[in-house]
């Protein structure tokens, strides 16, 4: 018999040698995975012996033993976002997404809830609750809530080692003091077995029972460290955040004219004649109070049988009628920024239209642009 | 390289079907667990108790109970346990001698001395992980009546 490599130790009763042996490292498929061996698998060992009586070899098996592997309940909930969900006041149908991980030794259901309980210190400003709260697996894997696709309620035959992305969805009221809503996934591990039926929640065996049966042990941890989970309870928790980032603000812009003077009169009770300086004035409000408006574009465009007057936009806080701005600025034609302010404007002359751009009109307040045009 | 056959496979098949289940040597095997209890003085006391929960990454203790129930003595007594395919071997039980171990089933010593063979075809040192086989040998004569055990200590994979 030829043994690669092996220099064996020989019959019984030999002096030990040393020996190297070299075995071939194979990626077993019976490795069991992360998880460890599959619950309900029954571990057998026996022993061999042998001896000599009176220089005639034998031998003799123990006897056989045995254990049932039992189930270690366990699993892990995470965020499957790589940030809050920003939503908008009012959005219908806002996701937020979550990941279950099964690392129970063997095929589990799961239970899923959603809880809006505010988290002291998780999410500070946590001022509203989704409406409508619904909890969605992903059924396809593509990781994206579909509507009227992913409707499964629970997690259905999780095997071990696997792990399914599940969707809260909610309804973000129309409430403009909206700010953030803290929401928590949590997941209990349930029984699997039945496909399509939703198992009945583990409990932890408590009895000593026959080897021969597999028990339940809770190894989960403690998922969030703020004592709402706690270790061996066969729950998993994780957390996000509906942020609101979009909201309506209410804008309204007001336009005025004025004839500043004509070619006969001058200054003084000017009248609408050809030649004369007309001064429009477009005011825009913001009359949603706390709320900023970001980048408001005022657009108007220089009327027909009139020329507009070159270096004429001026942007600034908005005066009494007949005065459009207070210490206005002057902004340039090409759009570019103006000293000591972030207002812009400009004049496409191709378009005749006159521009004027407000990054940040904050909440209940306003700001007034006018242009002038010569009536030709 | 060529190795002698094993001889005491060869006799054993011939002669352990009438003798294995009366022979002299009786080899009893059993597994336990460890089970912690806190005692009324504060420290820990472990127990040996019957395998009821195991889990993976458990620690799992083999014993081997051997006897020699015979009139003779007997000689050359080896003791080989193949390890079930679930089970990690760890050590030996505090106690208890130390067995030579095999990754192959076929050689065995120390584990220092054992190497496995990786996929790429380099070869790195064995570890308690790679074991598959333990054994132990008696050095002197088992007696007529008297009896011993081993034992080692694994973890459920």
């Amino acid at each position: 018999m030829h043994v690669k490599g092996v220099i064996r130790t020989l019959m019984a009763g030999t002096a030990a040698v040393v020996s190297i042996g070299i075995a071939a490292e194979t990626a077993s498929a019976q490795a069991p995975g992360p998880a460890g061996t599959a619950a309900g698998t029954t571990v057998t060992n026996t022993a061999q012996a042998s001896y000599s009586v009176n220089g005639v070899q034998q031998s003799v098996a123990s006897n056989a033993v045995s254990f049932v592997v039992d189930r270690k309940v366990n699993l892990t909930v995470t965020t499957n976002q790589p940030a809050n969900t920003e939503v908008a006041i009012g959005q219908a149908a806002a996701v937020t997404t979550f990941r279950v991980t099964n690392n129970t030794n063997g095929t589990q259901d799961f239970v899923l809830t959603a809880s809006q309980l505010p988290i002291q210190n998780l999410f500070a400003g946590d001022n509203f609750d989704v409406a409508n709260v619904r909890v969605f697996v992903d059924s396809n894997t593509n990781g994206i809530y579909d509507p009227g696709v992913d409707t499964g309620t629970y997690i259905d035959e999780l095997a071990a080692d696997q792990s399914a992305v599940v969707f809260i969805v909610g309804d973000v009221p129309n409430v403009q003091s909206a700010s953030l809503a803290g929401i928590t996934l949590i997941a209990q591990v349930a029984a699997g077995g039945s496909a399509t039926v939703q198992g009945t929640p583990l409990a932890p065996s408590v009895a000593l029972n026959d080897d021969a049966v597999v028990d339940v042990v809770f190894a989960d941890n403690d998922s969030d460290g703020l004592g709402l989970d706690i270790a061996n309870n066969g729950q998993g928790r994780a957390s996000l955040a509906y942020e609101i980032t979009t909201r309506d603000v209410a804008l309204t812009v007001a336009k005025t004219q004025i004839v500043i003077s004509d070619p006969v009169s001058g200054l003084v009770a000017p009248k609408a004649i050809p030649g004369a300086v007309v001064q429009y004035c477009l005011t825009v409000s913001n009359g949603t109070l706390l709320t900023p408006a970001n980048n408001v574009n005022l657009t108007d465009i220089v009327p027909a049988n009139t020329t507009y007057q070159p270096g004429s936009i001026v942007i600034g806080v908005p005066g009494v009628q007949p005065i459009c701005t207070v210490a206005g600025f002057i902004a340039n034609d090409d759009g570019t920024p103006i000293a000591g302010t972030t207002f812009t404007g400009g004049y496409d002359s191709t378009a005749r239209r006159v521009t004027a751009t407000i990054p940040t009109l904050l909440g209940g307040t306003a700001v007034a642009a006018s242009f002038r045009v010569t009536i030709n | 390289m060529i190795t002698r056959p094993m001889i005491a496979a060869v006799l054993a098949a011939t002669a352990a079907v009438a003798s294995a289940a009366a022979g002299p040597l009786q080899v009893t095997s059993s597994i336990l667990v460890e089970s912690r209890t806190a005692a009324a003085d504060g420290t820990t006391r472990i127990a040996l108790v019957k395998p009821s929960k195991v889990t993976p990454g458990d620690k799992v203790i083999f014993v081997l109970s051997y006897r020699n129930t015979g009139a003779q003595p007997l000689a050359n007594v080896v003791l080989d346990n193949p390890l079930p395919r679930q089970i990690a071997y760890r050590s030996a039980n505090p106690g208890s001698p130390a067995p030579d171990v095999s990754v192959d089933g076929k050689t065995f010593g120390s584990l220092a001395t054992l190497r496995v063979r990786s996929l790429d075809g380099s070869t790195r040192a064995a570890g308690p992980n790679d074991v598959t086989s333990v054994r132990w040998r008696l050095a002197s004569p088992l007696a007529a009546g008297s009896q011993g055990q081993f034992a080692f200590q694994a973890v459920l994979k």
